[in-house]
């Protein structure tokens, strides 16, 4: 196996209460003084590509990362995970990446220029969404622009020998038995079985010249905890720093094209208050209230 | 009446060693009788909830027992047969001012999660529980000073302040149970005691009711409790200011007075800015001085942003591990994996909060680097996520429960000098090898940075014996007192070191307390059998 890309966002950490300022219409989601961390699905995407690496020899995991200058940190992590140099392509500190600014169409784009330059690259883990934006269509573009074969909420990916990916992934109901003939001018995917656990479905990318693009889903693994050791070696990892705007032309792309939203932020607001309920006393008075509220009969 | 033994749920039975001073008046009280009920039915308002009548049917006193008269540690019983459970002061007021006149026992209980056996009845004295008084009156945004009443669960404090951009203060695994009022009572420290101080210095204000119903507003504002038609026959209040130096400051005395000196209704508490950034890291090394080395580097890399450091030893680490990791379970796997010199290492839990992130990371960056550069630890896990932060913080807070579950538990919660830590625990740990006490495992765990030592010594077998507990109670103690610690740093005296209390204070102090024990509570109502010796 040779290179293993894992895109990586920095976003207001989960666990942060989100605060709005309606005054400030699109931009209201504050970033001022707020935690932020790496998106926890990417944690997972990244974990997965150390897992993958410790098991293929040889492998070179490149973590990626769209944005300010403190996503150094978002990729120092990566690398103190286990990830072996990073790339960053820097953003000018207004740009946001929640949406507002930066959107999927834009980052599919530039990742599609970094695949074909680094070249190699056997495959792309992205976490199946951000947490900010809650989009989850960077990976299928990617996958889309390249006309690379993928599979989305990888609840468990296995590498074949032959360097095909077999994905078990989550879905909403028990999937129904399909197969599809592996035919030249197909699409590079079969769908293998029908589900093994409620939930799920299993696809196997076959290997194709191009990079498998698989999205990671949360019952994927449970991403390590960055340990002195690897810290340490961290701190000697290469990033690469570059520019949006160099990044853009020397991928030959237009930076008005990514940088212009094909999406408009209309409204930001946060979500109405809970209305307090209202106490009865007696069961007759709740069917009474009930009732009134057209309820019931 | 009152009984002067009480029997612990293993089997085991102890003795109330004979108060030296109060003797002659808690043998005054009695406990409720029916006319007491009937009273207390009509002055509380709401009596169908606010009064748990045990003789009335077998359901209330099942319900009495199990939730009012059992402590959390399951060492200790009542046998209350009334439990009142007022809605606000003037009731507290009314409760009390009836007790005080008839000589009837009344034992305060908030969220019952003491380690002292404290809230528990000795016998059957009413239990006048808190948790109906349960609101949160505001939050100053400028002074940060929150007011609320006594029975609000901690976690709920903390919810609220976090809302509006504040942290509580004050912080302890039992937050989600444990009322504001007991942790005041008691003087609760927590994980961050180290960073704003302890209850002493945080709380601003209080409102408290005392044995003869007379209500004390120390510093707090009454004006949103709407007892308002009730209070002007009350003192003067005054909003709760951050600073008064007009008289002695009594609330003093009832923080950490364990109920003895009044119930504490209301309490306001300066809570400070909520911290942006948070990082916490774990630690792996393989002595005690290499942990004195980490707490003197602690204050120069990481100095004023340093807001907890906590220790686990390991036999405690592998009791979490078999009981209660939870979440935590991959990482306490890869923890005990830990390459150490020792085979018993030690672990240590970092805490800093601040307001920038980039530069607090940087702080623990250099931090651990020097840490490791030099060899004091081993390994360090830093937490990359909130939900990181929580799994680690989740193995602290997972100490008490895991060893509860482990066997029978000799608790032990003693404050020795920083470079002593340590040598309690395992000069105790060499004595009991030596002794004939069979099958003992000695945990050690806390806030190191204070000074203060969780020693807990599990017995495998749960019927422990009270010669055994009593041997073993000897050996800690006089290890700690040899070295001029405390035997109760923070989890007070409760039932379970009164008799300590005589011997380690001196005459005058003993005296001193007593009088002022006299003064508040003339006719010894309040939570007898408890605190004084």
């Amino acid at each position: 196996m040779r290179k293993i890309l894992v895109p990586i966002k920095r976003v207001i950490d989960y666990a942060q209460k989100i605060r709005v300022d309606s005054s400030k219409g699109p931009q209201g989601v504050q970033l001022k003084n707020v935690k932020m961390s790496m998106n926890p699905f990417c944690e997972i995407a990244v974990e997965e590509a150390i897992q993958l690496k410790e098991k293929n020899k040889g492998a070179e995991v490149v973590a990626i990362s769209v944005g300010p200058k403190q996503c150094t940190e978002t990729i120092r992590t990566a690398l103190a995970m286990g990830a072996d140099r990073g790339i960053h392509i820097e953003t000018k500190p207004d740009v946001r990446g929640d949406y507002v600014d930066l959107q999927p169409w834009a980052i599919a784009s530039l990742l599609k220029g970094v695949v074909e330059k680094e070249d190699a690259v056997d495959l792309v883990l992205l976490g199946k969404q951000s947490i900010d934006s809650d989009c989850g269509q960077t990976g299928p573009l990617l996958a889309g622009l390249l006309n690379a074969p993928q599979a989305t909420f990888a609840a468990n990916i296995e590498r074949g020998d032959d360097g095909s990916f077999t994905v078990e992934r989550e879905t909403d109901t028990e999937s129904v038995l399909i197969s599809l003939s592996n035919n030249k001018s197909a699409p590079s995917f079969t769908w293998q079985n029908s589900t093994t656990t409620l939930g799920t479905e299993t696809i196997k990318l076959n290997a194709c010249g191009k990079p498998a693009v698989i999205t990671c889903d949360l019952r994927l693994n449970t991403p390590r905890y960055p340990t002195m050791p690897n810290i340490m070696k961290a701190k000697k990892k290469p990033v690469n720093t570059i520019s949006l705007e160099d990044m853009v032309k020397e991928l030959g792309l237009d930076l008005d094209e990514v940088l212009t939203p094909q999406n408009e932020v209309v409204e930001v607001y946060e979500p109405p208050p809970r209305k307090e309920g209202e106490t009865v006393g007696s069961i007759d008075e709740l069917l009474g209230k009930l009732k009134e509220k057209g309820l019931v009969a | 009446m009152f009984s002067l033994t009480r029997r612990l749920s293993f089997g085991l039975r102890y003795t109330n060693v004979p108060s030296r001073r109060n003797e002659s008046n808690s043998k005054k009280l009695r406990g409720p009788a029916a006319q007491d009920v009937s009273y207390f039915r009509s002055v509380l308002t709401r009596p169908s909830h606010s009064v748990l009548d045990g003789t009335a049917s077998h359901d209330v006193k099942d319900e009495i027992d199990k939730k009012y008269n059992t402590d959390w540690t399951r060492h200790y019983k009542g046998s209350s047969d009334l439990v009142l459970r007022p809605q606000t002061t003037w009731e507290v007021s009314s409760i009390l001012k009836y007790c005080n006149e008839n000589h009837i026992g009344v034992t305060t209980q908030g969220g019952n999660t003491g380690l002292c056996g404290g809230a528990t009845p000795i016998s059957n004295e009413v239990v006048l529980s808190m948790e109906y008084m349960n609101r949160i009156y505001k939050l100053d945004e400028y002074s940060g000073v929150m007011t609320c009443d006594a029975g609000c669960i901690l976690q709920s404090l903390h919810d609220y302040a976090e809302e509006k951009g504040f942290l509580f203060p004050l912080d302890i695994g039992s937050k989600g149970t444990c009322q504001i009022g007991g942790n005041v009572s008691t003087n609760a420290g927590g994980h961050h005691f180290f960073r704003f101080g302890g209850m002493h210095g945080t709380v601003v204000g209080m409102e408290v009711v005392l044995a003869d119903g007379r209500v004390l507003r120390l510093n707090i504002d009454n004006s949103e409790d709407g007892n308002n038609e009730r209070t002007h026959q009350f003192q003067q209040s005054s909003a709760s200011l951050r600073k008064d130096n007009t008289g002695y400051d009594l609330k003093q005395l009832f923080i950490g007075g364990e109920g003895t000196l009044g119930i504490v209704t209301k309490v306001a508490v300066a809570c400070p800015a909520l911290p942006t950034s948070k990082n916490v890291a774990l630690l792996v090394c393989n002595s005690y001085n290499d942990v004195l080395q980490i707490l003197k580097t602690s204050k120069e890399e990481l100095g004023e942003i340093l807001s907890a450091i906590e220790l686990i030893d390991s036999n405690t680490m592998n009791f979490i591990q078999k009981y209660g990791a939870g979440n935590g379970d991959h990482l306490i796997t890869e923890l005990l994996s830990s390459e150490t010199t020792s085979k018993q290492p030690l672990f240590i839990l970092v805490e800093s909060q601040g307001c920038n992130q980039e530069s607090d990371f940087s702080k623990m960056d250099s931090f651990l680097t020097s840490l490791y550069e030099s060899s004091t630890i081993e390994n360090g896990f830093l937490a990359q996520d909130s939900k990181q932060i929580e799994e680690i913080w989740g193995l602290r807070e997972a100490c008490n429960p895991s060893v509860a579950q482990a066997g029978y538990v000799h608790k032990f919660d003693v404050s020795i000098g920083i470079e002593s830590y340590m040598e309690v625990a395992e000069e105790v740990s060499d004595a009991l090898k030596k002794s004939n006490l069979p099958d003992l495992t000695v945990c050690c765990w806390g806030h190191v940075a204070d000074g203060n030592a969780h020693i807990n010594i599990i017995s495998g077998q749960f019927d422990g014996d009270v010669n055994e507990a009593e041997a073993i109670e000897n050996i800690v103690y006089s290890s700690v007192m040899k070295r001029k610690g405390s035997i109760s740093a923070e989890h007070g005296i409760g039932q379970s070191k009164r008799k300590y209390i005589g011997q380690t204070k001196d005459e005058a102090v003993l005296e001193l307390m007593s009088q002022v024990k006299n003064l508040f509570d003339p006719n010894f109502i309040l939570n007898p059998g408890k605190y004084l010796p």
